[in-house]
């Protein structure tokens, strides 16, 4: 439907309205051909139900389109009900009002009252319900219990029909959200097992069989293995990451390193952080990696290793590079220039864990990263 | 002459794969792209090695293993993923696979790998090192029901040896820095797969067992 999304499941609310206006019209016109012989000017009564019979038309045309019902239309119809009840005591008579004649507007003064409460929820079904309600009273001589029961009624219609209108509305959008993330995630699936059979199958083949072969071609096969890495991470099967929530698996985080330069190991069952550590060690590690990419000379490579055991989170950071000289860290520390290691001892360290970096000439350097965790 | 049959689904895959090993002096006896198959023409085939891809159209890797473990005890079965399929890679390795490798690695890898698994070595990936460990840890913790004194543990060498193969060390360097033989330290990988894939045999024994006991007849 092209229809605005907050409107089909309160399209059943309108047609009730329309029904209710007939039904409450033809309710006024017979109590006014009952009654006539009473009026104190029985002739003013036929434009006034003229203007009752056409507005309940014109309205009822005008509501059933979703956009024409703003507040020009909302308006008129409650300035026409006003008009037809301040009109009653010239036409049917303050006496023969006080003595139980109906007005001229009678049940019918509930329609403008249903329609604010459906377009706008409790509040605007109230307040058209006490505009209705105070001009109903004020045309009267004295307070009935009649007339003050009427007016608590419709203002319980008022509130009652906003709330339903509104939970219409909001079960309505809950319903396209529900929708709309299991298209996507539908969607999802299936590129995923596409890409996979296909695309993935040929970067790989294309990696493996251009490996040993020289320049430009090996340059190419080892694009495309980073390339493969990067799809395969995009199209894994876990969830999309997402950035805020509770609890994150840290695993997620981290495939997003994997390359052909960077392996991650991790267990097979998720790895649970709250977001904000998640995402800091996270940085953590990235930080180690971009260490090495710089540092390691072209073709250095890098593991990744995720534990948790006994409450303890352990990330384990090694590559093969030409690892740093002793004392090369401190003599950096004290020299004020942040390095690497105090960027990453600073993450950690916010987060109450350990870091500990074993290095040596040759043998590449080692990073680890403890925390604890609750549970 | 080692005996290879190769169980992929994508034809140009197979085909480059069962080349390069033909190529490598090996007598590829079978190649297909479905599991069904694989366990149906396993005991004519005589396969000394299956190279197998986790991810086939038809039956499940782990349901691949068992049927040709089941037609051909002592069949040594390589596997190959292409993406980071944890959790069935586990199932694999627990069904009985002694190797695994990531379609990504290169001819020499791959060759070296069937060499490795031919000979009846385990062949380990750092990925692989990292969910073992898990898996163990996981054990250990109790997630299953009743299995506390059941749950395979690891010594402290075998976790130290795993740990700096998820840490991209080989065999060779391992043994190295902790002062062991290259065959001790293979031999301490073989155990920690033996000890998983053992206890997964007694737990669907005496689930079988269960089942059969809590039927009514």
């Amino acid at each position: 439907m092209a229809e605005d999304p907050s409107g089909t499941f309160q399209v059943p609310l309108w047609r009730s309205i329309a029904v209710f206006r007939f039904a409450s019209m033809a309710y006024v016109v017979a109590m006014a051909a009952l009654n006539v012989t009473d009026y104190a000017h029985p002739f003013g009564a036929i434009p006034a139900l003229a203007v009752l019979v056409g507005w309940s038309v014109a309205a009822t045309y005008l509501y059933a389109r979703s956009a024409w019902r703003g507040w020009p239309l909302l308006g008129t119809d409650l300035a026409i009900t006003l008009v037809l009840l301040l009109a009653s005591p010239w036409v049917v008579g303050r006496t023969a009002i006080d003595n139980g004649v109906p007005s001229l507007a009678v049940a019918w003064q509930a329609c403008p009252v249903l329609a604010w409460a459906v377009s706008g929820g409790r509040r605007r079904g109230a307040i058209a319900a006490l505009v209705v309600g105070t001009a109903d009273v004020t045309m009267r001589a004295k307070l009935t219990s009649a007339s003050a029961t009427g007016l608590m009624l419709m203002l319980l219609a008022g509130v009652a029909v906003g709330h339903v209108a509104r939970l219409a509305v909001e079960s309505e959008q809950r319903l396209q959200r529900a929708v709309e993330l299991e298209a996507a995630t539908r969607e999802r699936e299936r590129l995923a097992r596409g890409i996979h059979d296909s695309v993935l199958q040929v970067l790989a083949l294309v990696q493996r069989r251009g490996a040993h072969l020289d320049g430009e071609a090996a340059e190419l096969a080892r694009l495309a293995g980073e390339q493969e890495a990067a799809l395969r991470a995009l199209v894994s099967g876990r969830p999309p990451r997402q950035r805020s929530g509770p609890e994150v698996d840290l695993r997620t985080i981290l495939d997003g390193y994997a390359s052909p330069a960077v392996s991650i190991a991790a267990p097979a069952t998720p790895v649970r952080l709250p977001a904000s550590v998640a995402h800091e060690v996270g940085a953590a590690v990235g930080a180690a990696l971009d260490n090495v990419a710089r540092h390691g000379g072209s073709g250095a490579r890098a593991w990744v290793l995720l534990e948790e055991e006994a409450g303890t989170i352990t990330v384990s950071v090694r590559d093969d590079g030409p690892g740093i000289p002793a004392g090369r860290l401190a003599e950096a520390a004290q020299q004020g220039r942040l390095g690497v290691a105090q960027s990453i001892r600073g993450r950690i360290a916010e987060l109450g864990g350990s870091v500990e970096i074993v290095s040596a000439p040759g043998e590449g350097t080692e990073v680890e990263l403890r925390l604890s965790v609750s549970g | 002459m080692t005996r290879v049959m190769v169980v992929d689904d994508h034809p140009m895959w197979r085909q480059g794969v069962a080349r390069d090993l033909a190529e490598a002096g090996y007598d590829v006896v079978a190649t297909t792209g479905e599991g069904g198959q694989a366990v149906r023409i396993a005991p004519a085939a005589r396969p000394d090695v299956v190279v197998l891809d986790l991810q086939l159209p038809d039956i499940s890797g782990v349901e691949v293993i068992r049927g040709l473990l089941a037609a051909l005890p002592g069949v040594r079965i390589l596997m190959l993923s292409a993406s980071g399929q944890e959790q069935s890679v586990l199932d694999a390795v627990k069904a009985g696979a002694t190797g695994y490798l990531v379609k990504s690695a290169s001819p020499e890898e791959f060759l070296d790998a069937v060499r490795r698994t031919a000979a009846g070595d385990t062949v380990f990936t750092p990925g692989l090192a990292g969910l073992v460990l898990g898996e163990y840890r996981r054990l250990a913790k109790g997630g299953g029901p009743a299995e506390d004194e059941a749950a395979p543990r690891l010594t402290d060498r075998e976790t130290e040896v795993l740990r700096l193969v998820a840490k991209g060390l080989s065999y060779k360097q391992i043994a190295a820095r902790l002062s062991l033989s290259h065959r001790t330290v293979q031999n301490h990988v073989q155990n920690t797969l033996g000890k998983l894939q053992l206890h997964n045999r007694v737990e669907l024994t005496r689930y079988a067992i269960e089942q059969g006991l809590d039927s009514p007849d």
